[in-house]
């Protein structure tokens, strides 16, 4: 019993480490849609583009600081952004479908932007902390981890003090609410909604940032750590900001748990079982919204 | 409600094709079956893989037209097609005139399976779970084990009619296929069920009214488009005679939504070889700058999607294709 305890334990901490992760690129995926009504696929490769563009800036003959190369990937990520919103903006009034398949299309110019830029090459990225670890009560707890839980804590935090507290973010759940209704009431909704937008690109590119380091960077890999993203915002309803937190933890530990006990190998093919079996048991996500519009 | 009646009235458009277009048709077919006498092999083969692509994007275009979903996993179906008709061919030792129905039958229970958990919910979710089920193909297929082959896949080689060149048969197995799917789907615009399913996808109450209900028209429209790719799979694999897991990523499932978008969403014979060709020949023309392959498609899916927004012709055009006519009332 306590030898699975010893198992256990280290298993379900990194799954809460990188579950946060998972959360903030859940966290852009749902405001985007509950702004916007569409499915952003372009997620990943947004962030994906941002890891490049740091990789570029200190690594491969840029030698500019971190934060510096950071802050410049952040500008072009969130411009790229509203770029990619003000196209889908006038498609998407004509149907939601049409700006899922338009954000597909950019999508795949990003991933090709990236392959002709940076190469197809798979390269590493380190943050610049410093290698620390310490084991606390049989756990063994490093840097990267107390990186990841304070970053991304504060940055959600910080989310929804903005969201519940704020001018912006009542005028964020307004349009999240009824975009029409925010329109007669004199709401610039396309200023919310480009904001959303811009906000949701930062929390994946913080997210990527963070994710790099465990894994690898290229032109493919972090646009699939992005079903992570898009399974735990199904399991929060994709219309819940909380739920997608909770989801987040729940991909996070559930996905470490499956490739420890039963196979590493099939980790898209348990995170596709997973949805569908929590779109059964749950369907207008774990923790439903009212008029959330999750059902059909 | 005069907007179900305009739905279920049949309609101009929804009689016999007029003559010209009935003409074209068949000139297309006569063009394509005269190919292999005046190309050389590697134009007969590319224009094999093209038609058998062309059946692929009728497939993903079928299920955007009578389901209104966008799938970006058909790449599965595709997949399990082509590995069937390849087992079928190795274990027991049948060509693909047995490997193709079977891929054809089981891809339509495979859809339902994969469509059922998701059926009562919103469009969305299906959206993402065939992203998830297109990134799943590769380390499925690896899981097989031996059967499948592996990463290096497995070869299909056994001709469908002994005796005659197999280059010939790789070609107009394709040809004959993809003319069949085509007059089936003609005629399924035309059938009752063809309309329960438009009439679901546009007016889910009225369709319920009249007894179908949304989750049935979700699950007929996934099994049919299901059933279309793993056809498209078999053939695939029997045109290019070799199957891998390489060839099934959630790029191959995005590029097929690609041609059918480029191909604004056509079910017709000249539109899915558009949409085929358009899949199949870029990457053959663009080799050397292979990089730029993910680029041409983004910017044609942009272009044929912002454009389609113009309030001008082309928008009444891509509305009569992507609508299937019911829309313009």
């Amino acid at each position: 019993m306590s030898d699975l305890l010893q198992d256990l334990l280290p298993l379900v901490w990194t799954g809460i480490v990188t579950g946060c992760l998972y959360a903030m690129g859940a966290l852009g995926l749902v405001m985007i849609f509950k702004a916007t009504r569409v499915v952003n696929f372009a997620h990943g490769n947004l962030a994906a583009l941002a890891g490049f563009v740091v990789y570029g800036l200190t690594q491969a003959g840029g030698g500019i600081g971190w934060i510096a190369a950071v802050l410049i990937a952040l500008a072009i990520v969130v411009l790229l952004a509203l770029v990619a919103y003000g196209l889908i903006a006038r498609v998407s009034e004509a149907s939601d479908l049409r700006g899922t398949i338009a954000t597909l299309g950019i999508s795949l110019v990003l991933q090709g932007v990236v392959q002709v830029v940076f190469g197809a090459d798979i390269v590493n990225l380190d943050l610049p902390v410093p290698n620390w670890s310490a084991t606390v009560a049989g756990l063994r707890v490093t840097s990267y981890d107390i990186t990841v839980l304070a970053v991304s804590g504060i940055v959600i935090a910080a989310l929804f003090l903005v969201i519940e507290r704020t001018r912006v973010g009542i005028a964020f759940r307004a349009v999240s609410t009824s975009a029409f209704a925010s329109r007669v009431c004199g709401l610039n909704i396309h200023a919310v909604q480009g904001l959303a937008w811009g906000v949701a690109a930062g929390l994946g590119v913080t997210a990527a940032l963070l994710i790099i380091p465990s894994t690898f960077l290229s032109s493919t890999t972090v646009a699939s750590f992005m079903l992570q993203s898009f399974a735990a915002a199904v399991l929060g309803g994709f219309s819940s900001l909380p739920g997608s937190i909770v989801g987040g933890l729940i991909v996070g530990v559930t996905m470490n748990l499956f490739s420890y006990f039963v196979t590493s190998e099939l980790s898209a093919t348990f995170l596709l079982v997973l949805m569908l079996v929590a779109l059964n048991l749950f369907p207008g996500g774990i923790l439903p919204q009212r008029g959330g519009g999750s059902r059909a | 409600m005069p907007e179900a009646v305009s739905v279920l009235a049949p309609r101009a458009t929804a009689e016999t094709p007029p003559l010209p277009r009935r003409l074209t048709v068949w000139l297309l077919l006569g063009v394509l079956a005269l190919v292999p006498a005046v190309a050389g092999g590697f134009w007969t083969y590319s224009v094999g893989v093209c038609m058998a692509n062309a059946v692929a994007v009728l497939s993903v275009g079928f299920l955007l037209r009578y389901g209104g979903e966008v799938s970006i996993g058909h790449s599965f179906f595709l997949a399990f097609g082509a590995y069937c008709t390849a087992i079928v061919e190795r274990e027991l030792g049948l060509s693909v005139g047995i490997g193709l129905p079977v891929a054809a039958a089981a891809g339509a229970v495979l859809g339902i399976v994969f469509a059922w958990p998701s059926r009562a919910l919103s469009g969305i979710y299906l959206a993402i779970a065939t992203m998830a089920l297109a990134l799943s193909v590769p380390e499925l297929i690896l899981q097989l084990g031996p059967i499948a082959g592996g990463y290096e896949g497995l070869y299909v080689a056994r001709p469908l009619i002994p005796g005659v060149s197999v280059d010939l048969q790789r070609y107009y197995l394709p040809l004959v296929v993809l003319a069949l799917v085509v007059l089936l789907l003609a005629r399924f615009r035309r059938s009752r069920q063809g309309l329960v399913l438009l009439t679901a996808r546009d007016h889910p109450r009225a369709a319920e009214a009249f007894g179908f209900s949304r989750g049935y028209a979700r699950l007929a429209a996934f099994a049919i488009s299901a059933s279309i790719a793993s056809t498209a799979g078999a053939l695939l694999a029997f045109a290019a005679s070799t199957v891998s897991p390489n060839s099934f990523t959630l790029s191959t499932a995005i590029y097929l939504l690609v041609g059918t978008v480029v191909s604004f969403g056509s079910l017709g014979l000249a539109g899915a070889l558009a949409g085929g060709a358009f899949i199949t020949l870029v990457p053959q023309l663009f080799a050397a700058w292979g990089d730029w392959v993910p680029i041409i498609y983004g910017a044609a899916l942009l272009a044929v999607v912002t454009l389609g927004h113009r309030p001008a012709e082309v928008l009444a055009a891509l509305r009569a294709r992507l609508g299937g006519g019911r829309r313009d009332a």
